[in-house]
């Protein structure tokens, strides 16, 4: 008893010896404090600027708010009216509610204290209490007031589709605008309140430098000065779309120029897309013997363009006509543009599984995420609204990831008949028409599948990808396919006289009638 | 997206019994109630289709520890050494995450998938479809997938397969 009361009072001893021996704290650096403007007062706060960057002192903040800031592991948990938010210094997004905050940077942590961007507060206390959060920089008041809940959030995104920059503002109420020409910029001026989704956006395009929100303003900086813009709104929901390019503006409403005439829009099959799979240092899939899927493909697509439009009379466009990149989602984007009546991505197959072999055709599954379910619903509903048909038919182009849906039964008929072909003709075994949620088919508002011609990572079969005798044949069945479905589709439209029944067959492959010894010329790829 | 490797390390810590400056304990398997459990992985199949194979594997009982466990299970390969790898060899499963709305997070990595995996769809198609039905099949929670690649949204893995959003799983892909 006595040696253990001799032990706490050494210890009580040592302890009081640490705090004499240890540095009185510092005075608060005026530099390294901002104000913070809550409903309850101001209240001071440590701030920190590292990489020109200024962060807010985490549990600070919230414990002025009535909160805490606890650490989590390797992270941090910020509480507030039983609502939780996790983040962490190596990310910049923090989870709240199954939702995320996303912020310009990831966190930091100085003194083991965890030091965020405002921005954090403005998604965490958005979901936990009503409240907003923005920052004055120069009066250095992070001020913290009730959530504007009538002001209208604002998204934006910025796509490019051949040299022609989308911007599209989309809204969730209507609010009146309008849009200002500045010298290298435009300014989009909203009269009402709105919430922006971030202060400012670099982003990769070749006409929009960066947006920035300044209060109800959206600055759109341009990358050149010659760039200009059209700008029209959408309903439902509300949208501002500006289309930028270089060059002299044209008035509203007028079609973009295309690089190649455009047939007179009628019914029936006129403009059909080839996109050879793959391309540029996306190799695709490699043969034993060394032939790349990208050369495949593309060889083959240029044989197919040039036999499609002898034979249907109709324009064919590629979506790449050399050994370029083309993202996933410019090649649907390009049929879009083009208007094109079908859309044909081909490929070739890979499996580990040894003698794989045939071909198999693909149509789009939606299924396979049920999210995509809720927004088919959203759309539906919005679709049932006021507007018009242009605003309808750009409502579709929004929803990229819906654009197929209403194209399916006509997608699974085309694959089907591409099927038949490579089988009758190619007498290659059937691997049956199938459907997968391919990235290159969810943009397409128009009939679109997918082949895969045949396995190259069967020796057997790659050899025969090489040679011209197999690729004319491969591009007589596909042609055939596309001249059954087109003939079929316009016979049931009513523009054309049904064809001869001609029963499948599975006879031997047919040799195919001609070479095309030189594609035609494309344009716009 | 990277909340899914924060996250997934905080809960991982916290297994591990690393975090709130709690001792090692000598009984850390005891105390995450570790235990042998039969999991269902799923690799490709002489038909081309996924078939199923049960492993023994030690677990603790809290899903969100398990999950990371399994899908590196999944990558180790069939114990059938006649069945092929559908994955690189070089992938790794750098983190799992599962959200309380039942979308699992797996977050892929390595060499091949980050230089661009040279494949055809069908193997793509098994490859990511392996995961989601491991996935969803061991964890009743995980109702969708969501494969990211290296701490980030990818567009897909080998150039077709979609990854922008969460997976259902799909008996399309495994053999009956």
């Amino acid at each position: 008893m006595t040696r253990s009361f001799s032990l706490l009072a050494i210890a009580f001893a040592s302890a009081l010896l640490l705090l004499a021996q240890a540095p009185t704290p510092a005075p608060p650096n005026p530099a390294n404090q901002a104000t913070l403007r809550a409903p309850n007062g101001d209240k001071s706060i440590t701030i920190a600027h590292q990489n020109g960057q200024i962060y807010f002192a985490a549990d600070e903040v919230v414990a002025a708010l009535g909160g805490s800031v606890t650490r989590d592991g390797n992270g941090f948990k910020a509480s507030l009216n039983n609502t939780v938010a996790a983040f962490g210094t190596d990310s910049r997004f923090g989870v709240v509610k199954d939702d995320l905050i996303e912020m310009p940077m990831a966190p930091v942590t100085i003194d083991n204290r965890p030091f965020v961007p405002w921005q954090f507060f403005q998604g965490f206390l958005m979901r936990s209490s009503a409240l907003d959060a923005t920052w004055d920089a120069a009066g250095k008041i992070l001020q913290i007031h009730p959530a504007q809940t009538t002001a209208a959030a604002v998204t934006v995104s910025v796509a490019n589709v051949q040299g022609i920059s989308k911007v599209v503002l989309t809204l969730t109420a209507p609010a009146d605008y309008n849009i200002v020409k500045e010298p290298g910029a435009y300014t989009v001026r909203f009269k009402t309140a709105i919430r922006a989704p971030y202060v400012e956006q670099a982003h990769d395009d070749p006409n929009v430098a960066k947006t920035s929100f300044i209060g109800n303003d959206l600055r759109i900086q341009l990358t050149a000065p010659d760039v200009v813009a059209d700008a029209y709104r959408l309903d439902n929901p509300f949208r501002v779309v500006l289309d930028l390019r270089k060059g002299a503006s044209v008035a509203p409403g007028t079609p973009q120029p295309l690089n190649s005439t455009r047939p007179v829009e009628s019914p029936g099959i006129h403009t059909i897309v080839i996109d050879p799979g793959h391309g540029g240092k996306e190799v695709g899939a490699i043969g034993p013997g060394g032939l790349m899927e990208k050369d495949a493909t593309l060889a083959l697509c240029q044989r197919l363009a040039a036999a499609l439009e002898a034979k249907l009379k109709t324009r064919v466009v590629l979506t790449r006509n050399d050994d370029s990149v083309v993202p996933l989602d410019q090649r649907t984007a390009i049929a879009n543009q083009y208007h094109a009546d079908l859309f044909l991505s081909i490929h070739m197959n890979a499996a580990i599984v040894k003698g794989a072999h045939g071909a198999e055709t693909y149509f789009l599954s939606l299924d396979a995420s049920d999210k995509l379910a809720e927004k088919a619903a959203e759309l539906e509903n919005a679709s049932k609204g006021p507007a018009g048909p242009a605003a309808s038919s750009d409502l579709k182009l929004m929803l990229w990831d819906l654009a197929q849906q209403e194209y399916l039964n006509e997608s699974s008929r085309l694959a089907q008949a591409v099927q038949e072909e490579m089988n009758r003709i190619t007498g290659i075994q059937s691997r049956g028409v199938k459907q997968a949620p391919f990235k290159v088919l969810v943009g397409a508002t128009m009939p679109a599948a997918l082949v895969e011609v045949a396995f190259i990572t069967n020796p057997d079969e790659e050899s025969k990808i090489k040679s011209d005798a197999f690729q004319e044949t491969v591009v007589d069945a596909l042609t055939t396919a596309v001249e059954r479905y087109k003939t079929d589709y316009e016979t049931r439209i009513g523009i054309a006289q049904p064809a001869p029944a001609v029963a499948p067959t599975t006879t031997a492959p047919t040799v195919p009638a001609t070479t095309t010894t030189k594609p035609a010329t494309r344009t716009g790829t | 997206m990277r909340r899914a490797v924060v996250l997934s390390l905080a809960i991982l810590a916290i297994i591990g019994g690393g975090c709130k400056k709690k001792p090692l304990s000598a009984n850390l398997n005891a105390e995450n109630k570790v235990q042998v459990r039969p999991v269902t992985l799923f690799f490709e199949g002489p038909e081309m289709l996924l078939v199923r194979e049960t492993r023994n594997v030690a677990l603790p009982e809290n899903p969100a520890g398990a999950l990371s466990i399994v899908a590196r299970e999944l990558l180790k390969g069939s114990a059938n050494a006649g069945v092929p790898h559908i994955f690189p060899r070089d992938t790794v499963v750098r983190a799992t995450f599962l959200l309380p709305d039942g979308t699992a997070f797996v977050d892929l990595g390595g060499p091949t998938l980050a230089q661009g995996w040279g494949t055809g769809s069908h193997e793509e198609l098994m490859a990511v479809y392996s995961v989601v039905q491991t996935v969803t099949t061991n964890f009743p929670d995980a109702k969708r997938v969501r494969i990211l690649v290296n701490d980030e949204p990818a567009e897909t893995l080998a150039g077709h397969v979609n990854l922008s959003r969460a997976l259902l799983p799909s008996a399309t892909y495994v053999s009956r």
